[in-house]
């Protein structure tokens, strides 16, 4: 799971700071302030150390792609030698052929190298950088499953590495990056050479010790989009800005150079999108089949301790009433099997309201007449006065609906409980295809998801049919939770 | 007769405590769960205990295990367990030990009382009452492993209602034959499952017992 972003400590990017528009100067300022401190931060250092490896990186990548043609070079050597007269015409008595046999051979083995190394070794390069944007960024990339090998000897292991999905994504990755690499070398040029050109006015006057009328040779100023020199004192001036912009420019090309990097891994190095999906269906899955059973073992035991109970009670009761009756007129029996059948009465009473509820627990009646009706009966029933607005035009299925109701008497009888809230705001909409459903309440906020199983229990059903539930909850409140379920699961 | 009752939901325990006092019976104690059962039996040493299969703290089989507890250590005691279903496995464990003094009926045959107190009283004095539920449900499981197919309908449902403890009497009163029909159909069955035939009622439900039961435990 592709879950931990990057960690954003130190200078704040620009746009994140307080970004409120009748306060624009005061904005500008903090973009300034917080560009001005940049290159300084702990961050900047770690996005730099990063570009640095990017660098060598690629300069592996680009050795290697130059010693596949020097191995071809060395064959073709080897066999041009092979062959008895060299720069001879073939004829019979110069079988040139077995140089050409030989030099087919040498590529063809070559070749196969490449094709079975190529795949092992991206896959080894690319876990160190992994590695790296974990420790530096704490971005965290599933690692690929490991070479899946079919048959054995060196033919087996040599089809593994030629079948090796995720290592042919891995040298996609190398290559892909290639051009990001010359991001991170200017990056890290620009950290060299910034405070270096910085320094040029310092040595200027250092160093000025020389007769009045002799001209100095110009010094060389380098910079990424160019190098000049300078010869005067002026001139060094214009360097040390030239520096100074470097050093400013620095850390937001490192940034950007890893930005399209981890997009890169994220993209080549995690688990493809159909593998992420199988895992994220899985676990909705088992969380679906635990439900269930969770839920019957719950009516179930609902079942036995109450309206079975009841009902046993009840004909017992009964039974003895009858028993009081058949044994004769006496008035004390009869008055003991009135008691007996007002018990039973009762009993049975009690019967029916918890099968009723049981019942509209596992499914609300009142759904079949569409979800808009059902949440004006939760809003009706809801203990905090509740404003509802509902506007589903097309009926989302049974599953979607039955899922969507119970989160929301789940989500209102969770502000009644423990929100004290004054009122409850209801929102029901379709958008693009998606029914959107929020609860907002009026109370002291402060929800937190990952505290106590109702709201994760909640999320987790609602990622079953692919839904996400969004809790926004500052202390003080107000606290506003919303669903998005898809129209039909 | 004198009787523990163990019970967790106090409309049943109550009501079990009316109905077997307003038969003259004494309950020396109406408990709550498994523990508290096991302590009243040892201080008052019933004549029987009924005991409520699923009680606190699991609900899943306390009872059932305080049955076969008191059933070692007390053997004078009867126990007739009382539950909301019938597993087959419970009645096997039950009566893996021993068949005399034991029953296992389900709870709705309370509202039956006359049948009930009969079935209790029975397990008092040593017998055996097993639900018609527990019987069809383990004749069913070895009608064809133990060659019960042989047996006719007619001898079939007298072994269904001799494994429920019945006497010859009641048995023909059941079917509405008379005594020596009854007693042709026992001996039958006997002849064709291979039993010896024995002395006394009990003995004879006993071998049916141990014939139905042995294979599950």
């Amino acid at each position: 799971m592709a879950g931990g972003r990057r960690a954003s400590d130190g200078g704040a990017a620009p746009g994140s700071g307080p970004a409120s528009g009748g306060r624009a100067a005061w904005g500008g300022w903090a973009i300034l302030r917080a560009a001005a401190r940049a290159p300084f931060t702990a961050r900047t250092a770690r996005e730099l150390l990063f570009c640095l490896a990017g660098v060598a990186v690629a300069l592996c990548v680009i050795g290697a792609l130059f010693a596949a043609p020097l191995g071809l070079s060395v064959v073709a050597r080897l066999a041009d030698r092979r062959s008895p007269v060299p720069g001879v015409a073939p004829g019979p008595g110069n079988p040139a052929g077995a140089g050409l046999f030989a030099f087919v051979t040498g590529a063809v083995i070559c070749l196969a190298l490449a094709l079975m190394l190529a795949p092992r070794t991206a896959r080894g390069l690319s876990g160190a950088v992994r590695r790296l944007a974990r420790r530096l960024f704490g971005e965290t990339i599933a690692p690929p499953p490991p070479v899946h090998r079919r048959g054995w000897g060196p033919l087996g292991w040599f089809t593994a590495g030629w079948r090796d999905g995720p290592g042919w994504r891995a040298v996609a990755y190398l290559l892909a990056r290639l051009p990001v690499a010359i991001l991170d070398g200017y990056a890290v040029f620009c950290c060299i050479a910034g405070p270096a050109s910085m320094t040029y006015p310092l040595w200027w006057r250092l160093f000025r010790n020389h007769p009045p009328d002799v001209q100095l040779d110009p010094v060389l100023v380098l910079t990424p989009v160019g190098s000049f020199r300078v010869a005067t004192y002026a001139g060094t001036l214009v360097a040390f800005a030239a520096g100074a912009a470097m050093v400013l420019a620095a850390p937001w090309i490192a940034r950007a150079a890893n930005a399209a990097d981890l997009a890169l891994m994220r993209g080549l190095l995690g688990p493809g999108r159909l593998a992420q999906r199988v895992r994220d269906l899985e676990e909705t899955r088992a969380r679906a089949v635990d439900d269930t059973a969770t839920l019957l073992r719950r009516l179930e035991r609902d079942l036995h301790d109450g309206a079975q109970v009841r009902l046993a009670a009840l004909a017992m009761n009964l039974g003895r009433a009858k028993e009081k009756l058949a044994e004769g007129g006496e008035p004390a029996d009869l008055a003991a099997a009135r008691e007996l059948v007002d018990a039973a009465h009762r009993s049975a009473k009690h019967a029916l309201v918890e099968l009723r509820d049981l019942a509209r627990g596992i499914h609300p009646p009142v759904l079949d007449k569409g979800l808009a009706d059902a949440l004006a009966t939760l809003a009706a029933n809801s203990a905090v006065p509740v404003r509802l607005h509902a506007d589903i035009p097309v009926r989302p299925t049974l599953a979607i609906e039955t899922i969507a109701y119970f989160c929301v008497a789940e989500l209102l009888a969770n502000a009644a409980k423990h929100s004290h809230a004054n009122s409850i705001t209801i929102e029901a909409a379709q958008r693009s295809g998606a029914l959107r459903l929020s609860v907002v309440d009026d109370g002291a906020g402060g929800a937190d998801p990952d505290r106590g199983t109702g709201l994760s229990g909640l999320a987790a059903r609602v990622r079953t049919v692919d839904g996400r539930l969004d809790v926004a909850s500052p202390p003080g409140g107000p606290t506003r939770i919303t669903v998005e379920l898809p129209l039909r699961a | 007769m004198r009787v523990v009752i163990a019970e967790d939901a106090a409309l049943m325990r109550e009501g079990l405590v009316g109905l077997l006092e307003d038969r003259g019976h004494e309950v020396c104690a109406a408990v709550p769960d498994a523990d508290a059962l096991l302590a009243a039996v040892a201080t008052h040493h019933p004549d029987v205990a009924v005991v409520d299969i699923r009680m606190p703290p699991t609900h899943t089989d306390e009872g059932l295990r305080a049955a076969l507890d008191l059933r070692r250590d007390h053997p004078d005691t009867g126990v007739l367990v009382l539950s909301q279903y019938i597993e087959t496995r419970y009645a096997a464990q039950l009566l893996a030990f021993n068949a005399a003094g034991v029953g296992y009926l389900l709870k709705d045959r309370v509202a039956d009382v006359a049948d009930f107190v009969d079935a209790l009283t029975r397990v008092a004095t040593g017998g055996t009452a097993l639900d018609p539920d527990v019987v069809s449900q383990l004749l069913g499981a070895h009608q064809r492993a133990r060659g019960l197919a042989d047996l006719t309908p007619r001898e079939r449902e007298v072994l269904a209602l001799m494994a429920e403890g019945r006497s010859n009497t009641g048995i023909a009163a059941a079917l509405t034959v008379t005594g020596g029909v009854v007693e042709k159909h026992v001996a039958g069955i006997f002849n064709k499952l291979g039993l010896p035939q024995a002395e006394g009622d009990n003995r004879r439900v006993l071998a049916v017992l141990r014939y139905l039961g042995s294979p599950l435990t």
